[in-house]
């Protein structure tokens, strides 16, 4: 368990994170969202230690972190970077090694890796003689390389094409497995596919965090009612509930007083329903009411 | 701490982190080897070595073969018994005689450069000719043979003892100095040595600040400083630089030992073979010491173009002990041989030419040693606190008032 406890920062007297706690639970996709300059690099800098705190501590298993744990962790910053003049296998064993793991270990898992994104016939080439998309690729591998016992991602998804979105989530979801994985992200949509818990930042403080679950259950009950045929204003005159709106035969209304069955009985009693749906707050509307 | 066990195979895992600074002082030194910019300096500079003690050779005092013209049977011997004379006077030097039938012919065979002086018999002697000049070490030698043999000669015609005639005569010499007469050669090889260090130390210094603000530019910085505590990627540079450093004066030196052995110069060597091992400790101790203000001025760079103001002090540094060496007057010299990192340069440079007592020597050592400790903290101090910042480039003002 990765434990981010009370993380401050500031830069010349100004507070760019502010009191920041979550917790990175082994198993869970964690996502971190948030605007431009909320502070998220700022705090996945200070939970690998690459930046200092100004107060505030990480914490893994409920004690201190420390170099030998951090050595183990699986880092891929926002501003990506590899030896351009080096060769790809050279690259990832080195940075292996540089973990911690033995030559040998290194050689096999850097191949391994190489071999699962088809470059395992370009071990031997420089790094900024691949393409883009290639490197961003070795650059994935780097943070693997050295089966990390968590890894902390910032942004991973930025300038991947919708098929290799894809590819990466699944590859995450496979390395992960039973380990603590932050990823932050400004693509809302994959966040809410992927995540299990989040974490939503804004000017340096969390307005919000849990489980993506229980963050969109936050919101009113909201139903769709369709009616069949029939127009829907006549539900404007229901107690109990709030309509937010009426187009047509169809109703958007939030529970305010009545059970959602009550409210179906009701209706179902004066005219007959097409359809009766629960709507899930998408988690973009959260983002925008949470950082207002 | 926690028990958690990674899932990478049991024992594959070193927790150690104190051995990352291996890793990378591995990765230092084999990227550098494999760069051909590399080989090439150094085979130039391996060239460069032999060309010297070569040409040094050439110019200075190599063995002659004197070839002496002569017109009588007692003239070549001589030149033949002043062959050993010539031989102690200059190591390695011959004298030989050559008959002619006249002494118009010993004139023109001088004249045209055929033999190297002619000795003929004059009234009541020799005369010893040469054409522009005689070689003083040939002249003086057969100018000693031809009276010594003379008056023998004499003094067995008018029955005197021999003995007795020569007791008394008798003079040895006995050198208080004996390397003395090598002084020459000795600080053309202290100022060879010089210019090697100074490029040397210039090369391996200019390669940690370019590795440095490489790893910057390229923004691997800040995966390596994940994985490692700066300081361990900063002990990794200074140890894999050192390395290659020192890896590369012991062959410049043991080049130019086997040159100087190849050659014939084993005076010479015998003189500066000892304080070769002192050139290669002091310089050690000197790179070490500056080897920390090369890796800041990587830091404070942000681009590989920043670096030539960023290592201007260390330069200066390195070029101040070269121009002291070269110009400075004795007692400056002698200060400024305990002074750290200078005394790289000065110290071994006034141990070849000798007479140095213990007590600065050991000074000079001491200091160094404790510069090399101190400049190396201070330095990793700044290092961690200005290599994440790679925006820009820092001023070494700047970076003092930094904090973490």
């Amino acid at each position: 368990m990765l434990d981010i406890a009370a993380l401050s920062r500031s830069y010349d007297g100004v507070l760019v994170v502010d009191d920041v706690s979550f917790q990175v639970v082994p198993g869970r996709l964690t996502g971190f969202v948030g605007a431009n300059g909320a502070g998220k690099t700022t705090t996945m800098r200070m939970i690998l230690g690459v930046l200092a705190p100004t107060s505030g501590e990480v914490r893994w298993d409920g004690q201190p972190i420390t170099a030998t744990r951090r050595r183990r962790f699986g880092y891929m910053p926002e501003e990506r970077g590899l030896y351009p003049r080096m060769k790809i296998r050279d690259q990832l064993v080195f940075l292996a090694r540089l973990h911690g793991i033995s030559r040998e270990d290194a050689t096999t898992r850097a191949m391994e890796l190489l071999e699962h994104f088809d470059l395992a016939d370009r071990a031997g080439d420089l790094l900024d003689s691949l393409s883009l998309g290639n490197q961003q690729r070795v650059q994935i591998a780097a943070a693997l390389v050295h089966r990390p016992d968590a890894l902390v991602l910032d942004e991973p998804f930025s300038g991947l094409d919708p098929v290799a979105v894809d590819a990466m989530a699944a590859l995450l979801a496979a390395e992960a497995g039973d380990k603590p994985l932050l990823f932050s992200s400004h693509q809302l949509d994959l966040v809410e596919r992927l995540c299990d818990d989040l974490v939503i930042l804004s000017q340096g403080k969390v307005v919000a965090a849990g489980a993506v679950d229980e963050l969109r259950g936050r919101g009113p009950d909201r139903y769709r009612i369709r009616l069949d045929g029939a127009d829907a204003a006549w539900i404007r005159d229901l107690r109990g509930i709030e309509v937010r709106d009426v187009d047509g035969s169809t109703a958007l209304v939030d529970l305010a007083g009545v059970t959602a069955s009550e409210l179906l009985s009701t209706v179902v009693a004066r005219e007959p329903v097409a359809e009766f749906t629960p709507v899930r707050q998408p988690l973009s509307a959260i983002f925008r009411e949470v950082i207002r | 701490m926690s028990t958690h066990t990674p899932t990478g195979r049991p024992g594959a895992v070193t927790d150690d982190v104190r051995g990352a600074w291996r890793v990378v002082a591995e990765r230092e030194i084999t990227t550098r080897v494999r760069e051909k910019s590399y080989l090439y300096s150094a085979l130039v500079m391996v060239v460069g070595v032999i060309a010297t003690v070569v040409l040094t050779s050439v110019l200075g005092g190599r063995p002659t073969d004197y070839t002496v013209a002569v017109t009588d049977g007692a003239a070549a011997s001589v030149v033949s018994a002043s062959s050993d004379a010539v031989d102690r006077a200059d190591d390695g030097s011959s004298a030989a005689p050559r008959q002619f039938g006249s002494v118009e012919a010993a004139e023109a065979a001088v004249r045209d450069g055929d033999v190297d002086a002619a000795l003929v018999p004059k009234d009541g002697g020799y005369e010893v000719i040469g054409d522009s000049e005689v070689d003083s070490t040939l002249s003086s030698a057969l100018t000693t043979v031809a009276s010594a043999s003379a008056l023998l000669n004499n003094a067995e015609e008018q029955g005197v003892d021999l003995d007795e005639l020569q007791s008394g005569s008798q003079v040895t010499q006995r050198l208080l100095d004996p390397d003395s007469d090598d002084a020459g050669a000795r600080s053309a090889v202290a100022f060879v040595f010089l210019i090697l260090f100074y490029v040397t130390a210039v090369t391996f210094g200019m390669s940690i600040a370019q590795s440095v603000v490489q790893e910057k530019e390229s923004r691997i910085v800040e995966i390596l400083a994940a994985a490692v505590p700066i300081r361990a990627m900063l002990w990794g540079k200074i140890a894999g630089n050192t390395v290659l450093a020192f890896a590369q004066i012991l062959v410049l030196a043991a080049v130019g030992v086997a040159s100087l052995a190849a050659v014939g110069e084993t005076s010479l060597l015998s003189a500066v073979g000892p304080s070769i091992a002192w050139y290669i400790l002091f310089f050690v101790l000197g790179f070490v010491a500056l080897a920390g203000l090369w890796a800041v001025a990587g830091s404070l760079a942000s681009r590989t173009e920043d670096l030539g103001s960023t290592t201007m002090p260390g330069q200066v540094l390195l070029f101040a002990p070269y121009l002291v060496a070269v110009v400075a007057g004795e007692t400056v010299k002698t200060v400024v041989s305990m002074v750290p990192v200078v005394s790289a340069m000065v110290m071994p440079s006034r141990l070849a030419e000798g007479g140095v007592p213990v007590w600065q020597l050991v000074v000079a050592l001491a200091v160094d040693v404790v510069a090399a400790v101190l400049i190396v903290r201070f330095a990793s101090r700044i290092y961690e606190r200005t290599l994440m910042r790679t925006e820009r480039r820092i001023g070494f003002g700047e970076a003092l008032r930094l904090s973490d």
